[in-house]
């Protein structure tokens, strides 16, 4: 399966014009818009309780606000200091989305293309990990980041070591190079004709040269998959920014979420606001690059 | 001459085979030196933690195999194994049925195609944190859901509607990626087995019946196995509801989530590393007992 935008041509579509033909497609459109509404729904309201004041949050249900006001957002944003929470994610999920670009890049690059003893050996040992569910890692990336990188063993060398937990780093590190991400790249160089690297080194062009000047650049819809899933992923990750990232000051977007929650329950609107803040970003980039995403999702398969 | 010319040529083909391996392994040290710390040896080291008795600071005792037998008696760990294995039983089906359903419609030939497709898709785009955060408001005692229903239902304190709130509420998310899935797997299947079948006279119904479910079997197995798999793992939505607790009544408590108070609140890090390998167990079973009954699963 490789990342290419999927289709829009119907190639499963179901034909027979005959008699039901009207019928089908009275059906078929009334399927669509009840299920497109079961699920806007919940979005709809929760955009319209985010401008409402918070008594006129718990009188009723009108979905336009009689007074739409932003000041839900103003104060989740200062008082409750999600523009902090927002920030860390931000430079999270950046941070974590750069380093995959690169690492995945060139190891994808390096196991596509650069004969080497032991490559099947590795890659298949990379692709076996995707099997096993991320939590297992939860206990050993714990002892491992508290002391790093002394992993709890009496060792003098290297002689210093830092308790990463409560860092950024710490979290950027452990998700710094993800499994899918090497085999989408991988699976991407691998359905480019060799005719660009063999143009390149007739030009004189070292390996890194041909792998940064020529083969980058022809792996931007790969790169775009990357990209997107791995910033989505990080933004939206829940468990080990909750492991890792305990104090306040460093909460990403959804702990922030879950501690608001468990705190100020029913300031609907405040809450609601803070969800919309959360899910803005990740819609927008939905929007503007929407086939890579939907062809990164299925290219890339195991999700969540 | 001749020959010494060949056998330079051999040498530099043999310096050049030398070369690429070498700036092969340049190229990998990186990925793969951060790969085996934080992925590979952790699965090891998770399995070497499970048999100690293990503080926050380190190793205190070595138990061997006590923790597992421990585990094995654990009445709070077999009601959360329960609760997993209840979730996945009512979540699996209805979100493979709910995302085919989607991805056969918004295969036709319709208006609008890519806007259904998007509108399916929205809710699995959101963290699951602000998916909780807006199911709360709907389904809070005086909430939406409560107010068309006419009732005063609280749905996620009530040890009864607890767990169900939150399977309807992750089959409505996720079912879009299921979706996904299942379109490609329909954009697989050639159009001539349609063609056929309308010149047999085949009605639709019939059609995606006799023949587009049984052609979509490689579809049904890899949503089988990411769903299942996503499911056994579940943990963000009950930690949220139930503020960390897995109440009411542990009717919430997942097996992630008792792997996490077990450490972070009891500060039982080698416990915690046996419930670890007790689930990568369970799923690596589901995973097998697939695999041996249909082959590798792919999307097409």
């Amino acid at each position: 399966m490789g990342v290419v935008p999927a289709s829009d041509a119907p190639i499963g579509e179901i034909p027979g014009r005959s008699t039901g033909y009207r019928a089908t497609k009275l059906l078929v459109y009334t399927l669509l818009v009840a299920l497109a509404l079961l699920y806007f729904v919940p979005f709809f309201w929760s955009i319209s309780t985010s401008l409402k004041t918070i008594p006129e949050s718990v009188q009723g249900f009108d979905l336009i606000p009689n007074n739409p006001t932003i000041d839900a957002y103003r104060e989740v944003l200062t008082e409750f200091n999600f523009a902090r929470y927002a920030a860390n994610s931000a430079f999270m999920a950046t941070s974590v989305t750069l380093l995959n670009l690169f690492l995945c890049s060139i190891g994808g690059y390096a196991f596509a293309r650069l004969r080497f003893p032991g490559r099947e050996a590795l890659f298949i040992l990379v692709l076996a990990t995707l099997m096993i569910p991320d939590q297992l890692r939860f206990v050993p990336v714990f002892q491992i980041l508290s002391d790093f990188p002394h992993t709890s063993w009496n060792l003098d060398f290297p002689p210093v070591h830092y308790n990463l937990i409560g860092t950024y780093q710490g979290f950027i590190l452990i998700n710094a190079v993800l499994a899918t991400n090497l085999f989408l790249m991988r699976q991407y160089f691998l359905t480019i004709p060799k005719d660009f690297e063999e143009a390149a080194k007739l030009d004189g062009a070292g390996y890194f040269k041909t792998y940064w000047r020529v083969m980058l650049p022809l792996a931007g819809p790969a790169l775009a998959a990357v990209t997107i899933l791995t910033f989505q992923g990080m933004w939206n990750d829940f468990f080990w920014s909750l492991v890792i990232l305990q104090d306040p000051d460093h909460y990403s977007l959804t702990v922030g979420l879950s501690s608001f929650i468990g705190q100020y329950k029913t300031l609907w609107p405040q809450l609601m606001a803070a969800s919309v803040i959360s899910i803005i970003p990740i819609a927008l980039l939905f929007i503007a690059a929407q086939r890579y995403f939907i062809a990164g999702v299925t290219a890339a398969g195991v999700k969540g | 001459m001749a020959i010494a010319v060949a056998e330079k040529r051999r040498d530099s083909l043999g310096s050049a085979k030398v070369r690429e391996a070498l700036v092969g392994y340049a190229f990998v040290i990186l990925p793969i030196a951060f790969f085996f710390l934080f992925f590979i040896f952790p699965m090891v080291y998770a399995i070497y933690i499970s048999r100690y008795d293990w503080g926050v600071l380190g190793p205190i005792d070595s138990v061997g195999f006590q923790n597992y037998r421990d585990l094995y008696h654990d009445e709070l760990f077999r009601r959360a194994l329960r609760n997993i294995l209840v979730y996945t039983a009512f979540v699996v089906p209805a979100q493979m049925a709910l995302g085919l359903l989607a991805a056969v419609i918004v295969n036709q030939k319709i208006h609008g195609r890519p806007f259904f497709r998007a509108a399916f898709y929205f809710p699995s785009l959101a963290s699951s944190a602000a998916i909780v955060a807006i199911f709360i408001y709907l389904l809070n005692a005086d909430g939406l859901v409560n107010s068309i229903l006419g009732t005063n239902i609280t749905f996620f304190a009530d040890s009864d509607t607890a767990l169900p709130s939150i399977m309807a509420l992750n089959v409505w998310t996720t079912s879009g990626t299921m979706m996904l899935f299942y379109l490609a797997a329909l954009q697989s299947i050639p159009p001539d087995v349609y063609e056929a079948a309308a010149i047999d006279g085949s009605s639709p119904w019939r059609t995606f019946w006799k023949i587009t479910f049984p052609l979509l079997k490689p579809g049904h197995f890899f949503v089988l196995v990411v769903s299942i798999i996503g499911c056994l793992k579940v943990f963000d939505q009950m930690y949220i509801v139930s503020g960390g607790t897995g109440g009411p009544n542990y009717s919430t408590l997942t097996v992630v989530l008792y792997m996490y108070q077990t450490a972070i609140s009891d500060l039982q890090w080698g416990y915690a590393a046996t419930i670890g390998v007790a689930l990568f167990a369970v799923i690596f079973v589901f995973t097998l007992v697939q695999r041996l009954l249909f082959g590798r699963p792919e999307i097409s």
